[in-house]
C-alpha cells in the first residue's frame, strides 16, 4: 500500500458548500524524458519525450522541449498540432484549464498526446512533491495557475540539468502574456511569446501562417471605427435568459442571404420557435450554428423573410462597406400584418461553435497585401480575413481555415490559414473538401484499427461454430446492384414438404469479427455509416471485413446471422427462427440477373426456382403491406456512366427499378420488423429502433394545393388514406403526373430516426405503416445494424452481453450520432451528385431538356428534368437590372411573369449550361426556352439569375 | 439524564470534603478540570473547535448558511444552535433519549445570545432583507463527565473564534436585482469578534457551599445549581437556577459573585490560547482525535 | 460545468492516487475512558468514531434477550456539520437506519456472540467528517472499539469502497468519486478466511465489471487489515509501556 508522502488540503468554496478535497502529493511521477535517468521506476512505460528533440529555431540553438500555456494551446492548437511541432509538455494545470475553458480544444489536443509520434508528454504537475504550489493571499486562481506552469517549468529546466548530457537541453515555456514571461525570466526560465518562436523556426515559414492572430494584433490591421454593438457579458446574459428577456438558441445564418438569419429556440419537447435576425447590426457577429443569446425587438420593428438572394460580394472599394447599407435596404418589402416574424437582435454568443471551415482565397487587390479575404464554401460563414505571405501558391487551391476572434471593429472574422487541400476543381480535392464540410471521417485506418481484423488466411475455426447452425448445404443466393463487393444479404427459399415454404434472410455476420469496445469498434460507432458517393465509398469497417470476410459471396463460406421463418404460399408466417449460421452462397446475382432468371421460363435450377418462391411470396407481402397503408413515394434517382479512362461521367440517367428489387426489399422489411419485434420484446428499455413520425398536417400543404389545381383531392388523414389517393390522381394524358406528385409527398415527409426504446413511447414508422422497425440487414454498412446483431445474439443465448450494450443513456447517445452521421451523409451523398452532374455538363455543353416546374416561388419557378433526376432554379429577376413584372399568387400557387403564368406541374423547355465563372461554386444555370414570355430569355446571363441545383436522393422508405 | 448513582457513604465524603475546600480529585471549590481546547478540527466546517475538560469531551461544528434575515431584525443574521448527545456519550442517549437534554441546552445557548452585547449580528447580514448569514451552531457530545454547560460555551465561543465566513461581493444590475458573488479566494474571509461572548459557569450547591465544574459525581450531591453566563469583563448576561432543589436569595449573590470572578478569569487564558494557535496558522500540528 | 475528470489519461485520481491506492489512515483507539471500548479512525477526509458498551445486561425490553449469543445493537449516526450540505437530523432517516442494520449484520458474523448469551453488545459509530466510503470507516473504527473493549471476534473486520471508472475498478471511493462514477460497492471482508461479511452495491454495473471491481475492493480490504492490525500492536504497546510493564 502507498501512502501519500505528503499530505495537504485544498478548499474549494462554491456557492456556500464548502467543499474540501483531499490533494496527494506524489514523488514517483515520471518526467517522460528519454534523458532521464533520475525518476524511472520499475515498469515505465517508453520515455515520450525524445534525446533528440530537434527544431533549428534561431533563438534557441541546442535541443529543447516546448511546455505552452493554456493561451497558447487554446488559440494556437492548429500550430501544436503540425507535424514540424513535437517534444512539447504539456501540464496538467494546462490540461485542466483546457478542459474548462473549451471541450473541442480539449480533444484536439488528447489526440495530440495520444499520436505517439508527435512525443507530447502529460506532467501531471498538481500533483507531483515539487511542482506543486499552493494559492497564496491576495492571489487570483488565474495567478496561481500561471505560478504553477512557471514553477514547473523551471522544475523541469533543473532536472533535466542533471541529467546526464543534460546541459544542453533546454526548456522553453511559450506564453504570450507578457507578465508572466517577465516573471518566467526573473527566476530562470526561458520564455518566448509564441509568436516569437514560431518566427524564429527556420525552415518551416509556412507555419507562420498558421498562426492564429492574437486580439492586440487584430486591432492594429482594422480601423478603429465600431461597426457592431459590444457583446454582454456572459453572467448578464444568463441573468437575462433567467428572466426571460434574452432567449437562447441555434443561429442559423441564411443559405441566400448573408444579412439573414434565423435563431432556432428550443422550446419544451420537440418543438421550438424560429426568431428572424436581419441587418448586419442585429447579426452582430455571429456565426452559423453558434449559441446565442437573442432580445426580441418589439412588434412595430418586426419583420418578414426578405426573399431576395443576397450573396456577401466582400469589398466594395471603401472595406468597411457602405455598400451594406443599401443592400440591407433590399430588405426591406412590404408585408401583410400576418406574414411578420417574431424578429430580434443578438446580444451575446453563448457558445462558438467554429470549426475550421473549407473555402478559397479572394486575393486583394494590393499586390504585396498579406492580409486576404477567405471565402468559405458553406454560403452561411461569413467571409474570414487571414493573414498569408503565401497568397498566390493558395490562389485556386481549396484551403481550410479557422477563425479566431472578430472584434468589435472589424467586418469580418479573422483568422489563420490551416491547410492546403489541393487545387479546385479537381475531383480529388473536391471530394475531399465535400468530405470535410459534411464532417464525414475519411481517413484511413489507423494501425491501432486494423490490429483488430482477423489475421489472414482467415478460416471458420471450431470455436467460430459454437452455437452456430451448418447452412451450407441449402440453396443460398444474393441479389444486388451491380459492382456490389460489399454484400450485406443472401436469400434462400424452399418447399418443406407440408405444404408450407421455408424463407431464410441471412446477413452478414459482422459482429462476429468486430468485438464491443475496442478500437475497431469504436471508430465504427464513430463512423456509424458507410458513405457512398459517386464513385467512391467511405467505409465504415475496414475493405477486409467490408468486401471479403463478411461480405457474403458466392461460393465461399460465410458467417451469417440468419432469420428463418416457414411460410405458407399465402405469405403468412407459421413460425420465426433467429440463428447464427454458417452458409454458402450458390450465386450472386444483380437485379438484371435475377430478373432474367425468373422471367426465362427454361432455367430451372435450384436457384432460379428458390427466387421464383420468393418473388411470388413478395408479392403478397407488398400487398398487403400496401393495404395497410404503407407509402411508395418516389424520389428521382440517378445514375452516372462513367468513363473507365478518365473517370469522368459520360451519361446521367435516371435509375430504373425492378421487380427484383422489390423481392430483395420485401424481406429485408420483413427481417427487420421481425428482428425489432424480438429484441423489443426481450430487452423492452434498450432495443434499438427506427421511427418515422407521421408529418405534421401542414406539411402537405403544397401537395394538396398542387392536386387541386388539377381537380383532385388528396387525403392526408391517414398514411393509409394517402396511399390511396396517390394511387387514384391520375390525369388523362398526363403519365408523369402521379410520380410528380409522389415527388412531392417525399418532401413533405419527416426524417426517419434511429432512438433507443427506453428513452421514447412513440415507435411507429409512418412510411412503412408499422408499429415497429429497426436495421438488421446492413451491418457492413451500418453501425446500427451491428448494436441490433449484438441485442439479437444476447437474446438468443449466441452471444454474451456487454455494459454499454444495456445502459439506455449511453445507446441514446450513441443513435444522436448514427443519426448525425446519416443525415450529413445524405448530404455529402447530394453534394457528390452535384459536382458529378456539373462535371458531366462540362463535358456536354449546353443542352436543352424539357422539364416539369416542381414548386412555385416568388422570383423563380423550380423545374425538374426528369431524364437527368435534375433539379434547378430558374430566376425572374435579378439584383442588377429591373427584372420583368412578377405577380405571386400563393394560393394556388402561380407566377404570373410579363403575363404568363406559370403553375405547379406545367411543361417547359429549359436549356441547360455549366457557370463556371465562380470556380468555388460551379453551378449549373437553367434558363427557360418555352414557354416564351415577352422579355428577354434566352440562355445568357441577362435574365436567368442564378441557378441552384439540387438533387434529391432520398428514399425515405428503404433507407 | 446523564448521571450516576452514588451511595449515602459517599455523598457524605463528597459533601465533608467540600465543606472544607478539597474535593475528591483534589481541586478547590472554585477550580476547574484540566481543560484542553483545539481549533479547526473538522476540515468541512467553516469553525470548529474540541473541548476536554476532564472527561467531558466535546465537538462543535459551524457551518454558515446564506439565509433570510429575520423580519423583525432585517439587518442582522443569527445563529442557530443544534446539541447532538449522541449515544457515544452514553447508551441512554441512544434514539431519541438524548433529545431532552439537547434541547435544554440549547435553550440555555440561544438566552445566552439573546443580546446585542454577545456577538455583534449585523456583521453577519449581507443585504438587509434580502440576505444575511445564518451560522448553525452543531455541539456534539462524545463524552459526559459534569460539567456539559461549561465545556459546550467554551467550545462554542472557541469555535466562532476559528470560524471563517467567505466574504460577498453584491454587485447591482440595471434593473436594480441583486447579484451576489461569493469570492473565490480562500484568504479572502470574514472573522466574527468573539471577545464579548460570554462563558456559562455552572455552580452547584453542596451542602452550604458552592463549587464550580462539578463531576457527575458532584453534581449527584447538589441540589440546585446555578448558571451565569459571564463576558471577559465580568459582565453577566444570564443567570438561571436549575435543579430540583431551592436556593435562598444570600446564596444567589454568593454564588453570583464567585460566578462572575471564576468566569472573568476563564476568559484570558482561553483567548491566549486561541490567539497563538491562530499565530501559528498551518504550522500548528492538529492533534485532533489522534493525540 | 464540464464534469470532473475522475481518471486522468495518466492514471491518476482526482486527488492524485492511483486506482489501486488508498487513502491515507490513521487510527487510534481507547481514546474515550468511560466507555468499554472506543477508536477513533481517518480514511481521508473520512473521519469516525466508534464506542462500544458491553457486553451487558440487555437494556430495555427482555423480549429482545436471545438464550444462546449476545444482541449485537448498532446505532449510525452522522454529526450534522459533517456533510458538505448540513444534515438537519444526526440519525432517524432511512439512511442511517439502513447503514445501522448492516453494521449490526456484519458485526453479527465477525463477533463471537455465542460466548455472550443473554446480554447485549453496543456499537455506536458516529461520522464526524464526511468524504465517501462512510460504511467502511465505520466498520473499521467499530472493528478497532470492538477490540479495544475486549470482546472476541472471529477476525478483524475490513471494509473497503469501491467504483468502477474507464474501465478501472477504483478503489477507497472518495466522495467526489462515489457520486461521479455511478457505481460503488462496499464490501466488508475478514481477511484472514476470505469470507465476505457484507457486500453492498447500490447503482447499475455489468456482470462482466462485478468480478474486477470486488477483487479490487478485496485486495484494498486486506491492505487496511494490515493497518488496522499495525494500530492494534501499537496500542497494545503503549499501553503495556504505561501499566509499567
Amino acid at each position: 500500500m502507498l501512502k501519500s508522502k505528503t499530505f495537504l488540503k485544498k478548499t474549494r468554496s462554491g456557492r456556500v458548500l464548502k467543499v474540501v478535497r483531499e490533494h496527494y502529493l506524489r514523488d514517483d511521477i515520471w518526467c517522460g524524458s528519454e534523458l532521464c535517468v533520475e525518476c524511472r521506476q520499475e515498469s515505465p512505460p517508453p520515455p515520450v519525450l525524445q534525446r533528440d528533440a530537434c527544431r533549428e529555431s534561431s533563438l534557441c540553438a541546442s535541443r529543447h522541449y516546448i511546455i505552452p500555456d493554456t493561451n497558447v494551446v487554446l488559440h494556437q492548437i492548429d500550430i501544436l498540432e503540425d507535424p514540424l511541432i513535437n517534444n512539447v509538455i504539456i501540464l496538467q494545470t494546462v490540461l485542466q484549464e483546457v478542459r474548462h475553458r473549451s471541450a473541442p480544444i480539449y480533444k484536439r489536443i488528447k489526440d495530440v498526446i495520444h499520436n505517439a509520434s508527435k512525443h507530447f508528454y502529460t506532467f501531471t504537475n498538481e500533483h507531483h512533491r515539487e511542482t506543486f504550489i499552493e494559492r497564496e493571499q491576495g492571489e487570483s486562481a488565474n495567478d496561481r495557475n500561471d505560478r504553477a506552469i512557471r514553477t514547473a517549468a523551471r522544475w523541469y529546466s533543473e532536472h533535466l540539468k542533471k541529467a546526464p548530457d543534460g546541459e544542453e537541453l533546454q526548456v522553453i515555456l511559450l506564453t504570450d502574456d507578457k507578465g508572466n514571461r517577465e516573471k518566467a525570466e526573473g527566476c530562470g526560465v526561458i520564455a518566448y511569446k509564441c509568436e516569437e518562436y514560431i518566427k524564429s523556426l527556420i525552415g518551416s515559414p509556412e507555419l507562420m501562417d498558421r498562426l492564429a492572430l492574437c486580439t492586440d494584433d487584430a486591432n492594429e490591421i482594422t480601423s478603429s471605427k465600431i461597426l457592431f454593438p459590444e457583446h454582454l457579458p456572459l453572467s448578464r446574459i444568463q441573468a437575462g435568459i433567467k428572466s426571460g428577456t434574452f432567449l437562447q438558441g441555434v443561429f442559423r445564418a441564411s443559405r441566400d442571404n448573408y444579412l439573414e438569419a434565423t435563431v432556432f429556440v428550443q422550446g419544451d419537447g420537440d418543438d421550438g420557435t424560429e426568431i428572424l435576425i436581419q441587418g448586419l447590426q442585429n447579426l452582430n457577429r455571429a456565426v452559423h450554428q453558434d449559441l446565442v443569446a437573442v432580445e426580441l425587438l418589439p412588434r412595430n420593428l418586426w419583420v418578414t423573410p426578405s426573399s431576395v438572394v443576397l450573396v456577401d460580394e466582400g469589398p466594395k472599394g471603401d472595406e468597411d462597406g457602405d455598400g451594406d447599407e443599401e443592400e440591407q435596404k433590399m430588405l426591406k418589402c412590404d408585408a401583410s400584418e400576418s406574414m411578420l416574424k417574431p424578429t430580434g437582435k443578438i446580444v451575446g454568443i453563448i457558445k462558438r461553435n467554429w470549426r475550421p471551415f473549407c473555402g478559397m482565397l479572394s486575393r486583394s487587390e494590393i499586390k504585396e497585401a498579406t492580409r486576404h479575404l477567405f471565402t468559405p464554401a458553406d454560403r452561411r460563414i461569413p467571409r474570414i480575413r487571414i493573414e498569408t505571405r503565401q497568397a498566390s501558391a493558395l490562389m485556386g487551391q481549396r484551403i481550410m481555415v479557422a477563425i479566431d476572434g472578430w472584434p468589435k471593429s472589424s467586418r469580418y472574422p479573422n483568422g489563420h490559414f490551416v491547410r492546403s487541400l489541393g487545387s479546385a476543381g479537381d475531383k480529388e480535392t473536391e471530394t475531399e473538401v465535400l468530405l470535410l464540410e459534411h464532417d464525414v471521417p475519411h481517413q484511413p485506418f489507423s494501425q491501432a484499427v486494423l490490429s483488430f481484423l482477423p489475421k489472414m488466411p482467415w478460416a471458420i475455426a471450431e470455436e467460430d461454430m459454437r452455437n452456430r447452425v451448418d447452412l451450407r448445404k441449402l440453396c443460398v443466393c444474393s441479389v444486388d446492384p451491380p459492382g456490389c463487393t460489399d454484400i450485406d444479404d443472401a436469400l434462400h427459399c424452399r418447399d418443406l414438404g407440408n405444404g408450407n415454404l421455408e424463407v431464410g434472410v441471412h446477413i452478414a455476420d459482422v459482429s462476429h469479427f468486430i468485438r464491443p469496445g475496442n478500437t475497431l469498434d469504436q471508430e465504427a460507432a464513430s463512423r456509424g455509416t458507410t458513405v457512398y458517393l459517386c464513385e467512391k465509398r467511405i467505409d465504415m469497417v475496414p475493405e477486409l471485413l467490408s468486401s471479403n470476410l463478411c461480405s457474403l459471396r458466392c461460393n465461399v463460406d460465410r458467417l451469417a446471422f440468419s432469420c428463418i421463418w416457414e411460410m405458407n404460399h399465402n405469405a403468412e408466417i407459421i413460425s420465426t427462427r433467429f440463428t447464427k449460421s454458417v452458409i454458402n452462397s450458390k450465386a450472386s446475382l444483380t437485379y438484371a440477373e435475377a430478373q432474367l432468371r425468373i422471367d426465362d421460363t427454361n432455367m430451372n435450377d435450384d436457384v432460379t426456382r428458390s427466387l421464383r418462391g420468393l418473388n411470388a411470396l413478395a408479392k403478397i407481402l407488398k400487398k398487403r403491406r400496401i393495404d395497410k397503408g404503407a407509402l411508395t413515394l418516389s424520389s428521382p434517382e440517378v445514375r452516372f456512366h462513367m468513363d473507365s479512362e478518365t473517370h469522368d461521367p459520360i451519361d446521367l440517367q435516371a435509375k430504373e427499378l425492378k421487380e427484383t428489387n422489390s423481392l430483395v426489399e420485401e424481406f429485408m422489411l420483413l427481417a427487420n420488423i421481425s428482428v425489432a419485434q424480438k429484441i423489443y420484446d426481450e430487452f423492452s428499455e434498450c432495443a434499438l429502433l427506427r421511427k418515422h413520425p407521421a408529418p405534421p398536417p401542414s406539411n402537405y400543404d403544397i401537395l394538396s394545393k398542387a392536386a387541386k389545381a388539377k381537380g383532385l383531392v388528396i387525403r392526408t388523414d391517414s398514411a393509409k388514406a394517402l396511399a390511396d389517393s396517390l394511387d387514384m390522381a391520375q390525369v388523362e394524358g398526363f403519365s408523369y403526373f402521379n410520380t410528380l406528385l409522389r415527388i412531392l409527398g417525399t418532401r413533405c415527409m419527416m426524417q426517419a430516426v434511429y432512438f433507443c426504446s427506453g428513452m421514447d413511447s412513440d415507435f411507429h414508422h409512418y412510411g412503412l405503416a408499422s408499429p415497429i422497425y429497426t436495421h438488421f440487414t446492413s451491418p457492413i454498412r451500418r453501425y446500427a445494424d451491428i448494436i441490433v446483431h449484438r441485442l439479437l445474439a444476447v437474446a438468443i443465448g449466441a452471444d454474451c452481453t456487454y455494459s454499454d450494450l444495456m445502459d439506455k443513456h449511453k445507446q441514446a447517445a450513441l443513435c444522436n450520432n448514427l443519426n448525425y452521421r446519416h443525415k450529413m451523409a445524405q448530404y455529402a451523398q447530394r453534394a457528390s451528385v452535384a459536382f458529378h452532374t456539373q462535371l458531366f455538363f462540362k463535358s456536354r455543353g449546353i443542352q436543352n431538356e424539357d422539364g416539369y416546374i416542381l414548386f412555385v416561388r416568388k422570383n423563380a419557378i423550380i423545374v425538374l428534368i426528369p431524364k437527368f433526376g435534375l433539379e434547378g432554379t430558374v430566376f425572374f429577376e435579378n439584383k442588377e437590372k429591373r427584372g420583368p413584372r412578377l405577380l405571386f399568387d400563393e394560393e394556388v400557387p402561380s407566377l404570373t411573369v410579363e403575363g404568363h403564368t406559370f403553375n405547379m406541374f406545367d411543361r417547359v423547355k429549359v436549356t441547360i449550361s455549366l457557370d463556371a465563372s465562380n470556380i468555388q461554386h460551379q453551378k449549373i444555370r437553367m434558363a427557360l426556352l418555352e414557354p416564351v414570355y415577352r422579355r428577354e430569355h434566352v440562355p445568357k446571363r441577362t435574365t436567368g439569375g442564378c441557378a441552384e441545383v439540387t438533387r434529391e436522393v432520398k428514399c425515405i422508405n428503404s433507407s | 439524564m446523564a448521571t450516576v448513582q452514588i451511595c449515602e457513604a459517599e455523598k457524605v465524603y463528597i459533601m465533608h470534603g467540600v465543606r472544607d475546600d478539597l474535593r475528591i480529585d483534589g481541586r478547590a471549590c472554585d477550580d476547574y478540570r484540566h481543560m484542553e481546547v483545539e481549533t479547526d478540527v473538522v476540515s468541512n466546517t467553516d469553525g470548529s473547535a474540541r473541548v476536554k475538560m476532564g472527561d467531558t469531551d466535546i465537538l462543535v461544528g459551524i457551518k454558515a448558511e446564506m439565509g433570510r434575515p429575520r423580519p423583525l431584525i432585517p439587518d442582522e443574521g443569527y445563529l442557530e444552535f443544534f446539541v447532538d448527545c449522541s449515544a457515544n456519550a452514553t447508551p441512554e442517549f441512544e434514539g431519541r433519549g438524548g433529545e431532552e437534554l439537547g434541547s435544554e441546552i440549547s435553550s440555555t445557548l440561544y438566552k445566552m445570545f439573546q443580546n446585542r452585547s454577545s456577538l455583534d449580528l449585523r456583521a453577519l447580514c449581507i443585504v438587509p432583507r434580502e440576505h444575511c448569514w445564518v451560522l448553525y451552531v452543531d455541539v456534539l457530545l462524545l463524552q459526559c463527565d459534569g460539567n456539559l454547560l461549561d465545556a459546550t460555551s467554551i467550545a462554542v465561543k472557541a469555535a466562532l473564534f476559528s470560524t471563517r465566513i467567505p466574504k460577498v461581493h453584491v454587485s447591482e444590475d440595471d434593473e436594480g436585482g441583486k447579484e451576489l458573488e461569493i469570492s473565490d479566494d480562500p484568504y479572502d474571509c470574514m472573522r466574527l469578534q468573539v471577545e464579548d461572548v460570554p462563558c456559562i459557569v455552572t455552580l452547584s450547591k453542596i451542602g452550604h457551599r458552592h463549587v464550580v465544574d462539578a463531576t457527575l459525581q458532584e453534581a449527584a450531591c447538589s441540589m440546585a445549581s446555578l448558571i451565569i453566563a459571564v463576558t471577559h469583563k465580568g459582565n453577566v448576561t444570564c443567570v438561571r437556577k436549575v435543579g430540583g432543589g431551592s436556593l435562598d436569595p444570600e446564596s444567589i449573590f454568593e454564588m453570583t459573585e464567585t460566578g462572575k470572578r471564576v468566569g472573568k478569569a476563564l476568559h484570558a487564558p482561553l483567548m491566549k490560547l486561541l490567539q497563538e494557535e491562530e499565530v501559528l496558522g498551518k504550522r500548528r500540528q492538529k492533534v485532533g482525535f489522534l493525540g | 460545468m464540464a464534469g470532473l475528470e475522475l481518471l486522468s489519461d495518466q492514471g491518476y485520481r482526482l486527488d492524485g492516487r492511483k486506482p489501486s491506492e488508498l487513502r491515507k489512515v490513521q487510527a487510534r483507539m481507547g481514546i474515550f475512558t468511560r466507555a468499554d471500548g472506543s477508536a477513533y479512525i481517518e480514511q481521508g477526509n473520512t473521519k469516525a468514531l466508534a464506542v462500544v458498551y458491553g457486553p451487558h445486561e440487555v437494556r430495555g425490553s427482555r423480549s429482545k434477550t436471545l438464550h444462546d449469543r449476545a444482541v449485537i445493537n448498532c446505532q449510525y449516526s452522522m454529526a450534522t456539520f459533517s456533510t458538505a450540505e448540513r444534515k438537519r437530523r444526526p440519525h432517524g432517516d432511512r439512511k442511517s437506519s439502513e447503514m445501522s442494520l448492516h453494521l449490526k449484520q456484519t458485526f453479527e458474523a465477525a463477533i463471537l456472540t455465542q460466548l455472550y448469551p443473554r446480554s447485549q453488545i453496543d456499537i455506536y459509530v458516529k461520522i464526524l467528517q464526511s468524504d465517501g466510503g462512510n460504511y467502511s470507516a465505520c466498520v473499521n473504527a467499530a472493528t478497532l472499539a470492538v477490540i479495544d473493549a475486549g470482546i472476541p471476534i472471529r477476525d478483524y473486520v475490513c471494509a473497503c469502497s469501491a467504483g468502477f471508472v474507464e474501465d478501472t475498478p477504483l478503489v477507497d471511493l472518495c466522495h467526489a468519486e462515489e457520486t461521479g462514477s455511478g457505481t460503488a460497492v462496499a464490501l466488508a471482508l475478514l481477511p484472514r478466511g476470505g469470507q465476505i461479511a457484507l457486500l453492498q452495491m447500490d447503482a447499475r454495473l455489468h456482470q462482466d465489471h462485478l468480478d474486477p471491481v470486488m477483487e479490487a475492493a478485496m485486495t484494498a480490504c486486506r491492505s487496511l487489515g494490515q493497518v488496522l492490525d499495525g494500530v492494534v500492536r501499537q496500542h497494545l504497546q503503549e499501553v503495556s509501556i504505561l501499566t509499567g510493564e
